[in-house]
């Protein structure tokens, strides 16, 4: 038995699982580094929040452990429900306004001229403009009476809004700031418009000189995962809108609640009054509406995203 | 400090949140500097402040280090305002690197009924700080159930400003002794002053009260109050604040065309500072309103940008309500506090008993926020003597030491940001007519009430 086992073996083809192996060993040691950031850093923050959001936890002392009670006082919280429909109404608005936005620049930089390269650079510029910096020159641009956007809309014969002191108009005027800046969904528009073949739109110009057509049967349709991607991308950050409306409204949502956002509830909970188990039931329900969209969208992908060289 | 202005007072300001960046990665980088903090070295924490502030607070310090024969001192300023700051100094407790000693802009009652403060009661026995030496409204202010959690070395006090020009141009005597002492006289000679230009405001008299956190003392003023510390009871919707907030909207109503928001689009008549969100000048300092309430750290920036159209204004007593029988002032005091874990506790109360009586007169020279210990002999500060001359300078150095001994109690609750955050929310519903002054105040009361209880609860 053992001689045939000898014999065998060295008659045997030779192991192919060896390099497998030192390959993979070699793949999760590159991808160590960053499993140990995700694992200190996302993975047990994420599993703290589910569990501090069951307790009553001031920052100091120890938490003490309160079932679902965080959660009930949130249904039984104005601010709450305030914040969740603002925040509803802004994502709702904003997030298609961005795309059919940041789709229409793309188109208009996606023309091929002397400038474009200094419009794609203009265009981008803003997105390095910290959000603080870029929320405080707009609350000065509309601040009303001595504002130049109301000076110029005067001048025209408007009676122009008050843009941050209206309550019926300043939940719109963040809306209107979200779309500044586009600079990334723009540029990933552009990536999707620069890789549509040339053959495939040639061909389109052919079959009909009406530019809608080919932007309804061609253009869109090949940039589909473009968009799914700034959908999704845009629905997780309009949800996290924090700092252009901690700005402009503050920690109470100024003017009368009206630009009162999820997160600056959220952070007011945490750091101002020190709740942090209501702070960390705010963020798990977030976390479970984000989740459930993205899902959603997805699901809902595989009837309108097509890849290139896929069946759909 | 500076300037406390209130333009968005009840919440976090633009300035404060651009700060907060700033003391946020300060805060990130203090355990390095806290780590170095050794016993017999004392480290002090303060919040934001001008060059000057941070200036003063080091030199105060480094001289009371050398003459107790103490280690080199360090002195960390401009961690910022409000909740950053506090988070800053809430991170380094819970690490266990605190600061010996810390300035608070933010009532020291919250966080030290959560066990974030030593209780200074022992240490202020038999010292030339004990409780006794102290005005009993102000010392409220750091204390929870007899226990104090801090000390309001000095404080803004808040008092009636106003252009004496402006009286005198139409003959109104401008003598403090002369100036309206009840809600309806001040309504009345508001009225002398205000001038629309169509929906614009040109000039105004006074204002009904729209600062959250002086709604206490406008409270107090018409024999009310928010908060029955005794009792642990918020009384934000007894009958005298229904009838302030009535008298209030009323007052808007005649003589603001119903519509805060008019006045806005027409200039800042909200404080003596330029307004943060929309870069408006302060309608007082440009000669355009008559009157309004400020804290006492004016005196420090009225001679600066911008500089007032006029040379002579004046301070004096609040105006008591319909409900009310006396006058009453209020404070916005700078706290200091020893948080639980400082390397030197002993050293840093030697330290706040020297501000509090010797270090707080070079302080109020320099800056005006006055000082609070009974045994303290004010000098008036030096900006003010420069500007207006000794005897005024005297006269108000004066009056506020009278002002700071009737303070009535606020900033006494452990849920100070909410109940802030709640009035703040029911006067803007008030007074852009979401809510009636009932309802809206019956909301913020059980919000209010049901946040203490849970806090207090277990």
């Amino acid at each position: 038995m053992a001689a045939n086992t000898t014999s065998g073996a060295a008659s045997a083809p030779p192991r192919t699982a060896r390099p497998g192996r030192a390959e993979a060993r070699a793949g999760v040691l590159f991808a160590l580094p960053w499993m140990v950031g995700m694992t200190l850093f996302v993975l047990i923050p994420l599993i703290l929040t589910f569990y501090i959001a069951q307790t009553k936890f001031q920052i100091t002392g120890a938490p003490k452990w309160v079932g679902l009670a965080n959660y009930e006082a949130l249904m039984k919280d104005p601010a709450f429900w305030r914040s969740a429909k603002n925040t509803a109404i802004y994502a709702a608005i904003s997030v298609p306004l961005k795309l059919v936005m940041a789709l229409g620049l793309a188109l208009l930089l996606n023309r091929a001229t002397a400038l474009s390269g200094f419009y794609r650079t203009v265009f981008y510029l803003p997105f390095l403009m910290p959000a603080v910096a870029g929320s405080v020159v707009f609350m000065l641009l509309l601040t009303p009476g001595a504002g130049p956007v109301n000076i110029v809309l005067q001048a025209l014969g408007f009676s122009p809004p008050d843009w941050l002191l209206d309550p019926s108009v300043a939940l719109w005027t963040l809306i209107l700031l979200s779309l500044w800046p586009l600079g990334v969904e723009t540029l990933v528009f552009l990536g999707g418009l620069q890789n549509i073949p040339k053959d495939v739109s040639e061909a389109a110009d052919l079959d009909s000189p009406k530019a809608w057509h080919k932007l309804v049967w061609i253009t869109l349709p090949m940039i589909t995962p473009m968009i799914l991607f700034n959908l999704v991308i845009g629905i997780i950050y309009s949800f996290q809108v924090f700092t252009q409306a901690i700005v402009i409204g503050g920690t109470t949502g100024t003017p009368a609640e009206s630009t009162l956002m999820y997160m600056v509830v959220l952070y007011r909970a945490a750091f101002r009054y020190f709740n942090m188990g209501a702070a960390a039931a705010m963020a798990t329900v977030l976390f479970g509406v984000v989740l459930v969209l993205t899902l959603l969208i997805f699901r809902s992908a595989r009837g309108w995203v097509h890849y290139e060289g896929a069946g759909r | 400090m500076t300037a406390k202005t209130h333009a968005r007072p009840a919440s976090l300001s633009r300035r404060g949140f651009l700060k907060g960046s700033a003391a946020l990665g300060a805060g990130l980088a203090m355990p390095r500097m806290a780590l170095a903090q050794q016993e017999g070295q004392l480290l002090l924490w303060l919040p934001g402040g001008s060059d000057l502030f941070c200036k003063i607070h080091t030199g105060l310090l480094e001289k009371f280090s050398t003459g107790a024969g103490l280690g080199p001192a360090t002195t960390v300023c401009g961690l910022g305002q409000d909740t950053e700051f506090t988070q800053a100094l809430i991170g380094s407790i819970t690490a266990g690197t605190p600061p010996d000693i810390s300035m608070l802009w933010d009532s020291p009652v919250s966080l030290g009924a959560q066990g974030a403060f030593m209780p200074l009661d022992d240490m202020m026995k038999g010292s030339k700080i004990s409780i006794d030496t102290w005005p009993a409204g102000l010392l409220s202010s750091c204390q929870f159930k007899g226990v104090t959690y801090g000390l309001p070395v000095t404080a803004g006090v808040y008092s009636m400003w106003y252009n004496q020009e402006l009286f005198e141009a139409k003959g109104i005597p401008s003598d403090r002794a002369s100036f309206p002492k009840t809600w309806d006289e001040m309504r009345k000679l508001s009225k002398e002053f205000t001038v629309w230009d169509g929906d614009k405001l040109v000039s105004a008299g006074f204002m009904p009260n729209r600062v959250p956190e002086t709604m206490v003392i406008w409270s107090a003023l018409n024999g009310g109050g928010m908060f029955d510390e005794a009792n642990l009871k918020y009384t934000i919707d007894s009958e005298q604040n229904v009838e302030m907030f009535n008298y209030f909207l009323d007052w808007m109503n005649e003589e603001y065309k119903g519509d805060f928001n008019l006045v806005d689009r027409s200039g800042n008549f909200l404080d003596g500072y330029p307004n943060a969100t929309t870069g408006m000048g302060p309608a007082f300092r440009e000669g355009r309103q008559a009157g309004m309430q400020s804290g006492s750290w004016l005196l420090g920036d009225i001679f600066a940008d911008p500089v007032p159209t006029f040379t002579r204004w004046n301070l004096a007593g609040n105006p008591v309500g319909p409900s009310g029988s006396k006058s009453v002032s209020g404070t916005w005091p700078n706290w200091f506090v020893i948080p639980v874990g400082s390397k030197n506790p002993q050293a840093a109360f030697d330290y706040l008993s020297y501000l509090a009586v010797e270090g707080s007169v070079e302080w109020y020279q320099q800056i005006p926020d006055v000082p609070t210990n009974s045994q303290v002999q004010r000098k008036a500060p030096e900006g003010l003597v420069k500007n207006r001359g000794q005897e005024v300078a005297d006269d108000i150095t004066a009056f506020l030491g009278e002002q700071a001994a009737i303070v009535t109690p606020m900033w006494n609750s452990p849920v100070q940001s909410y109940y802030t955050d709640q009035i703040a929310r029911a006067t803007e519903k008030i007074y852009t007519k979401a809510a009636s002054v009932k309802d809206a105040l019956a909301e913020a009361q059980a919000a209010t009430q049901a946040e203490l209880e849970r806090v207090l609860a277990g």
